[in-house]
């Protein structure tokens, strides 16, 4: 031993540092319970808060947009269910993301459920090899934010029923695919009426921005409810043209949410014990889209789609001359909502769009209020009431129409030698010299004056498309535009609806329905009613008048009755295509469109283009109008050959629809009683 | 020998002796530790559904080793001191050549269907040898560096082989084991100034090339709480949570969220307090903390009183084992330090674990029992020195 001075047993070199020991560990305790109190005291709520949201997920509960019907309750737009496939790519292909270590070992990663998936799907080689390199471009990193996790890839869009079934079937061997319900909006009558309806496409970037401006994530919730009181999130479906964009807010609902408790591995937990764990609110009740009860009869619009079956291009709109609800809009050619709804998936939306889009016969413009045309002779109504009320004309007074008359160096030609015709006779046989001296007497400004106080070159308000506003010219126009070189063939070519007027068909249909109801101009009208899904009425939308049009009754029965011998008087221009059994009163037109041919045009479409627009403008019945029709047949050649006999075989529909439908619905007649405030009952 | 176990006064005198104290406490951990075993082993579907039974068998079998232990006087392992530790290091050389790897390193020797972690017991073993050592070693002035540098040998040897294994909270708790047992002594103020800088020196460079990967990472990890949570933070991120959870009272038995839905991992192994804390709350909490300090406080007592060195050093060491994984393991489940693998005493499954403990104890106790008699010159076999 090294030391012998000292004992084995004495303890005395230890002695004085127990209590320094004891001090140490005191002290050390002493700072664990200092951080216990720290975070179970101090942070304890805020780590209580933590735990809860680890646990508790608040799952989207969709809504059902609305459902669309025409005035007889036909289903013109609804939801169908439809299933997309989308898989999470670290979770089905764990093969592709780097390898994880854990305490320096290799962490063993689950097998790869996507040549399973694949085989399912039935994809082809070349569609296996694109999305197994976007899943392996995802997992490149496996951090949090990556899109390895964040990001589900879309594999398969509108999935049949059958493969649905089988994916279901084999959950267990899935994992990281998610089949996802997603309503797909179906409309039953495909391109008929599409215009008006329109169609629901994914919200874009610009107008999500809108709604979700930057920082909206951390907006408090009520100011969220502000500035987005739809709840639009990326994704979203939004109607994008027709009723469907114009009635969004009505159509869409309100999205609800549930909370869920879900352990780490994100599995849902149910049983009283989960249940205890959600905090109250839990849930949040989906609010279904309204219903839209339409004006417009679907029947009707299938008869002028049969009508229109002979001609490339038109438009067609009816409307109730006692109310301005719309009883059709058609527009031709049209497109399919279905497509461009992603029906069946975005390439087929993408193709569908660049086919409209390249159709020189423009299917997706709404030819009833977003285009706008010459109306011809269709205008030769209102130029006579403004010379009628102006007391510019006798109407008495005969013009000898020698089938040309000279203006200055022009010789400007009429469609016939009508020889001498009073102002009736000149409506009805359409007589351009008679209109030419007209507007040289009365003036544009007068005859303007009229067509505006009748809607024309005006937007009338309706609101579902952009609509184009048309143009009645008037002299100041002209000396804005031709640095004040005004000349009296502005005047001329404007009195017959040639030159600078145009309107639209929605335009001049309101304005015959004026002219049929002793000059009441309505504001047209689409919706008749807004529904809750159970068929209780929540609101309804009662005729709005525009104007009343301050007219003479004696000129305007002056000039219905030119229109009543446009079809029944044998010199009148519609007689020889008229029905001898309907009772049809109108105006026929025969627009140029001014078209000059391009060089690098097609010839055929060339000489199309160049073909003059027909036009019938129509009321019936003759005597106590229902309805007036505007028929317009692009580039279809004479009003009195092309136009009449589709507007005469619309008139037939609607009169064989008029007496089926009075006996049981009186829908264009009065509305059934209003249940407001009962959603129980069900549908009369 | 005779043996005197007939004497009816040494039965009385074992009463008399008994280590109530140290017996009670080490019984309210174990019964709690097993009580929220099964709490935190209550979500595991197959091979940990059973731990706590296991765990109740090897508490048995720990406490009949810790009896034995306790009644052969403690002198008898004094003199075989380095046989001990010298039949430890041959455990921890075999654990090459028989261990397997599971997850990365070898701790384990089997045996039939069990296995045992001779690192787990190498505690002990260092524990005994170094109180041998110093034993035989009195000194009255201060100790100076070379007076150090056999026990440093000890202890370095197994260090060295835990570390290879590589098992670093081990490694750690060994070399801090013997700080422990050096504080004891009366070392030179500038030795421990030389030893400090040394220290500084040297801990940069174990930084850069002693740690492997994965511990770079944990250190990474522990400095960025807020960082890769889905990585190497997962566990005392949501460690953290649980404890935080708990609140004043906490959630209740069983009612844990984040044990119950699986956030937290290796509940049954490193991160059993979280399970506990979350549903006893603070107040649980900081008892169960008390225990502990108790444990380790009552050990620093019993040294205090025992009537050599050797006794002395043997409670200080196992105090300081109780202690260092005590302190560690509630250190890393709150966040106070990195995550290294270092158990909570009587609390973590595991057979090796819990009868180093008790066998630690029944040390102590053997201490703590014969701490009233004068020593006499050679050791009693089994109940002697009573």
């Amino acid at each position: 031993m090294s030391n012998l001075l000292v004992a084995r047993s004495d303890v005395g070199e230890f002695r004085k540092r127990y209590k320094w020991m004891a001090l140490f560990a005191t002290l050390a305790f002493l700072v664990v319970a200092g951080r216990l109190f720290q975070l179970q005291v101090l942070d304890g709520t805020e780590y209580s808060a933590v735990a809860h949201e680890n646990i508790i997920r608040r799952v989207v509960l969709p809504t059902t947009r609305g459902v669309v019907r025409d005035a007889n309750g036909k289903v013109l737009a609804s939801s169908r269910p439809s299933y997309d496939v989308e898989v999470i790519p670290g979770r089905v292909m764990p093969s592709a993301r780097p390898v994880r270590y854990r305490n320096g070992q290799p962490v063993a990663r689950d097998p790869d459920s996507w040549p399973r998936l694949a085989d399912i799907l039935r994809l082809n080689p070349e569609e296996r090899r694109t999305f197994e390199a976007r899943i392996h471009a995802a997992c490149a990193s496996d951090d949090d934010k990556s899109p390895c996790w964040k990001t589900p890839v879309l594999v398969r869009e509108d999935v049949p029923r059958d493969i649905v079934a089988e994916l279901k079937q084999h959950t267990d061997e899935l994992g990281g695919v998610d089949i996802v319900g997603v309503p797909m909006r179906f409309y039953p009558y495909k391109e008929l009426g599409a215009h008006m309806l329109g169609y629901v496409a994914e919200i874009d970037a610009q107008t999500l921005a809108r709604y979700r401006p930057p920082g909206y994530d951390e907006m408090a919730r009520d100011e969220q409810q502000r500035v987005n009181p739809l709840g639009y999130e990326g994704g979203d479906t939004v109607g994008a043209t027709g009723i469907e964009h114009a009635w969004e807010s009505y159509l869409r609902g309100q999205r609800g949410w549930e909370k869920r408790v879900v352990d780490a591995r994100g599995r849902y937990r149910t049983g009283p014990e989960a249940e205890r764990l959600v905090d109250a609110p839990g849930k949040l009740d989906p609010i279904p889209g309204r219903d839209l009860r339409l004006s417009v009869d679907v029947e009707l619009e299938q008869a002028i789609d049969k009508a229109m079956r002979p001609h490339a291009a038109g438009a067609v709109v009816a409307v109730d001359v006692r109310t301005g609800r719309l009883l059709a809009l058609y527009s031709k050619p049209s497109f399919d909502p279905n497509d461009l709804s992603g029906g069946e998936g975005r390439a087929r939306v993408r193709e569908a769009f660049n086919r409209l889009y390249a159709d020189p016969l423009r299917p997706m413009l709404d030819k009833t209020m977003s285009g706008a045309f010459q109306p011809g002779s269709t205008m030769k109504p209102f130029s006579a009431l403004a010379a009628l009320e102006d007391h510019m004309v006798d109407p008495e007074h005969t013009e000898k129409c020698e089938g040309f008359v000279v203006f200055g160096h022009r010789v400007m030609r009429c469609s016939h030698v009508h020889g001498p015709v009073r102002l009736q006779q000149a409506i009805a046989r359409s007589c351009n010299v008679y209109f030419w001296h007209l507007a040289e007497t009365v003036g544009m400004d007068r005859i303007a004056k009229v067509a505006l106080a009748f809607g024309l070159g005006q937007k009338t308000g309706l609101g579902i498309n952009p609509e184009a506003p048309g143009r009645i010219p008037t002299r100041s126009w002209y000396s804005l535009r031709y640095r004040g070189n005004f000349r009296i063939g502005f005047t001329l070519n404007m009195a017959i609806g040639e030159g600078d007027v145009t309107v639209t068909p929605l335009q001049l249909a309101m304005a015959y329905a004026a002219l049929g109801n002793g000059g009441t101009l309505y504001q047209p009208q689409v919706v008749r009613a807004v529904e809750t899904s159970d068929g209780a009425v929540v609101q309804e939308f009662p005729p709005r008048i525009r104007r009343q049009v301050e007219l003479h009754p004696e000129n305007l029965k002056r000039v219905t009755d030119a229109l009543f011998d446009v079809v029944n008087d044998p010199n009148g221009t519609a007689y020889s295509a008229r029905d001898p059994s309907l009772d049809v009163a109108g105006k026929t037109g025969t627009a140029q469109t001014g078209y000059v041919a391009k060089k690098d045009d097609e010839p055929k479409l060339a000489w199309f283009l160049t073909q003059n627009h027909a036009w019938f403008a129509a009321l019936a019945p003759a005597r106590a109008p229902e309805v007036a029709l505007a028929v317009l047949v692009e580039h279809g050649g004479s009003g009195p050959e092309i136009a009449v006999p589709v507007a005469m075989q619309i008139v037939r529909e609607y009169e064989r629809l008029q007496s089926i439908h009075l006996g049981h619905a009186p829908s264009a007649k009065s509305p059934p009683p209003a249940k407001t405030g009962k959603p129980a009952g069900g549908r009369p | 020998m005779r043996l005197r176990s007939a004497d009816p006064g040494v039965l009385a005198r074992v009463r008399e002796h008994f280590d109530w104290s140290l017996f009670i406490v080490v019984a309210a951990l174990a019964v709690v530790g097993v009580i929220n075993l099964y709490s935190a082993t209550s979500v595991a579907r197959g091979s940990h559904a059973d731990d706590y039974i296991q765990q109740i068998y090897w508490l048995v079998g720990g406490g009949i080793l810790a009896t034995l232990v306790a009644a052969i006087d403690y002198r008898h392992y004094e003199r075989l001191g380095y046989a001990l530790y010298g039949a430890g290091v041959i455990l921890l050389l075999l654990v090459f050549i028989l261990g397997r790897e599971i997850r990365g390193s070898s701790r384990w020797i089997y045996i039939g269907s069990y296995s045992f972690q001779p690192s787990e017991f190498m505690k002990l073993f260092l524990v005994i040898a170094l109180a041998k050592y110093l034993h035989d070693d009195p000194k009255a002035e201060g100790r100076t560096l070379r007076d150090l540098l056999a026990p440093a040998l000890i202890t370095a040897v197994p260090t060295a082989l835990v570390m290879l294994q590589p098992d670093l909270g081990t490694g750690l708790i060994l070399v801090l084991v013997f700080v422990s047992i050096c504080a004891l002594t009366n070392v030179q103020t500038r030795s421990v100034v030389a030893l400090g800088i040394a220290g500084a020196v040297l801990a940069p460079v174990f930084w850069s090339y002693g740690l492997r990967g994965y511990q770079n990472e944990r250190i990474q990890a522990w400095l960025n709480p807020n960082e890769n949570i889905l990585g190497y933070n997962w566990d005392p991120h949501q460690a953290r949570i649980a404890v935080g959870n708990g609140g004043w009272f906490g959630q209740g038995f069983m009612k844990g969220s984040q044990n119950q839905f699986l956030f937290l991992h290796e509940q049954h192994s490193d991160f059993p307090f979280p399970v506990y804390s979350e549903e006893w709350g603070f107040v649980g909490s900081i008892a169960l903390v008390a225990l502990y300090a108790f444990l380790v406080l009552w050990c620093v007592r019993v040294a205090s009183s025992a009537k050599d060195r050797f006794g002395a050093v043997l409670a200080v060491g196992v105090g300081s084992i109780v202690f260092w994984h005590a302190v560690f393991n509630l250190g890393m489940v709150t966040g106070l330090l990195p995550v290294v693998g270092v158990t909570l005493p009587l609390f973590s499954y595991g057979g090796s674990s819990v009868m180093t403990v008790l066998i630690g104890v029944g040390l102590v106790m053997n201490v703590s029992m014969r701490r009233y008699y004068a020593s006499p010159t050679r050791p009693t076999p089994l109940l002697g020195g009573l």
